[in-house]
């Protein structure tokens, strides 16, 4: 008997929220490209890259500068269309539907695909409003205190935070500034977490809190994580994608990929042959 | 990683090869001293154990410092655990070695050098397991290696039979139990060390394919 399971984002759903795009099996990944090509102009930065990203696991996604894995990370939730002449072909299924498709609204797939960057952005606006801010302009109409707290205790960040929420949020340190990101993100109660190196700008101990994070965030979302640190990929991430020069070398278990790779090109890499 | 660590990977290998050599050296002098009944042989090979364990430590040393500083991945990771794991294989032959040598310093002279012909032959097939599992840790040959996995089942037999011999023999000749021992010792060390080649030559399959084959048997996939 297969079971059938709602998303994370609907078990927990809001007023405003739409309805699931699909009812999706637990089998089945979150997300799958499907001969995916993404250019920019008559550049390929990825090229027919089919993979899959299953449901509540860590996928790292790793390759040297310009391989394309940013760029992969980006089609995920449609952030490439703001690159001028950035096309796509093939198709990205999200819960069993193109997210290409005319019919995808990208605002409410964004919501739904939440999205992590390298540098911490916070808004230029108090530690309450940086979390609640994405929920009201949607129509949230329940306790928008509740909703902060519990997105903030879920990013770790509650403790530290709770005693000043109305100062500005760019008086944080730069580890809580990301960790109030990914509040933010979290506060939308979204089903996939996008994770663009959200480690690179941060000290050791930040960038400990953060795996220790996403740690724990995998127990209600997929996470996809990009990074340039392969010790961080191995220690936070259960698969582990390689890409190279816009193509997808190899995916597989991560301890499987940073202890017997299957490809020379994945060995060469991790072992800091090249790149 | 750096060409730097590299270079640092391959002097630990070269290191961990000329423990190899110095250890079969010992070996193949501790088993001379128990077959010839030479003292002084024996002697000169217990005197090398304490070069053999303070190079065991620097060369752990060094595989510890390398994964604390370079943090490596992969086949460097794997090289370093079988530097790690053949150095202890080996520093634990060099002391069986010994164990030999201080029983061929004390055999004496009260026993039929015939009785010696089945642990001369086991000491050639030992001394000749260990030789090809060190070739095939540097020549990094799996196939090589697993002829070493291959071979242990004659030496465990070949050990069995001493063992029934002795049984045999110590009811004829009750006055040489002590000589009777001694044999029995160094063929217990030769076995061991056996099975410290057959460690070697599963490290090296490891190294070469990433499979764990211990406790596996031939046509498990292995």
């Amino acid at each position: 008997m297969v079971t059938v399971e709602a998303p994370a984002a609907t078990r927990n759903a809001v007023p405003y929220r739409t309805p699931p795009m699909q009812q999706p099996s637990t089998e089945l990944p979150v997300i799958r490209t499907d001969r995916l090509t993404i250019r920019y102009g008559s550049f390929a930065a990825v090229r027919d890259v089919t993979i899959d990203i299953p449901r509540h696991r860590v996928t790292a996604i790793i390759g040297p500068s310009g391989c394309g894995k940013s760029t992969l990370l980006r089609a995920m939730n449609r952030m490439n269309e703001f690159v001028p002449g950035a096309s796509v072909e093939g198709a990205i299924h999200y819960r069993g539907r193109n997210i290409y498709e005319a019919a995808t609204d990208p605002v409410e797939l964004r919501r739904q695909i939440g999205m992590v960057f390298q540098k911490p952005n916070p808004f230029p606006k108090s530690i309450f409003k940086n979390v609640t801010w994405g929920a009201q302009i949607n129509g949230y109409r329940g306790d928008l205190h509740e909703l902060a707290e519990r997105a903030m205790r879920q990013a770790a960040i509650w403790d530290e935070v709770k005693d000043k929420l109305h100062q500005s949020a760019l008086a944080l340190s730069g580890g809580q500034q990301q960790r109030l990101c990914i509040a933010r993100a979290i506060a939308l109660q979204p089903d996939v977490l996008l994770m663009d190196e959200p480690c690179s700008a941060l000290d050791p101990i930040a960038t400990t809190r953060i795996e220790d994070l996403i740690d724990q965030l995998k127990t209600q979302y997929t996470v996809v994580l990009v990074t340039h640190n392969m010790q961080q990929a191995a220690r936070v991430s259960e698969r582990t994608a390689f890409m190279y020069m816009g193509e997808l070398i190899e995916v597989g278990d991560t301890n499987i990929m940073f202890t017997k790779p299957v490809q020379k090109r994945t060995q060469d890499y991790i072992t800091g042959r090249f790149g | 990683m750096t060409a730097h660590f590299v270079d640092l990977l391959d002097q630990l290998r070269r290191r961990a090869l000329r423990m190899a050599s110095l250890v079969q050296d010992m070996l193949e002098e501790a088993c001379d001293a128990a077959l010839s009944a030479n003292a002084g042989l024996a002697e000169r090979v217990i005197g090398r154990d304490n070069d053999v364990d303070a190079e065991e430590v620097e060369v752990e040393t060094e595989v510890i410092r390398l994964l604390a500083l370079y943090q490596p991945v992969g086949s460097d990771l794997r090289t370093l655990c079988t530097v790690l794991k053949i150095n202890n294989d080996l520093e634990r032959i060099a002391d069986c070695a010994v164990n030999m040598a201080e029983r061929a310093s004390h055999l004496g002279s009260d026993y039929d050098p015939r009785e010696l012909k089945d642990l001369q032959h086991m000491s050639v097939i030992v001394q000749a397991s260990l030789r090809t599992a060190i070739r095939a840790y540097a020549d990094s040959d799996a196939d090589v290696a697993r002829d070493v996995r291959r071979g242990d089942d004659a030496i465990d037999a070949t050990y069995g039979q001493i063992i029934r011999r002795i049984i045999h023999q110590v009811g004829d000749t009750p006055g040489r139990v002590a000589s009777h021992l001694d044999i029995l010792s160094i063929a217990k060390n030769l076995e061991r060390i056996a099975d410290h080649a057959t460690n070697i030559a599963e490290d090296v399959i490891y190294q070469c394919t990433g499979q764990i084959v211990r406790h596996r048997e031939f046509g498990d996939g292995i």
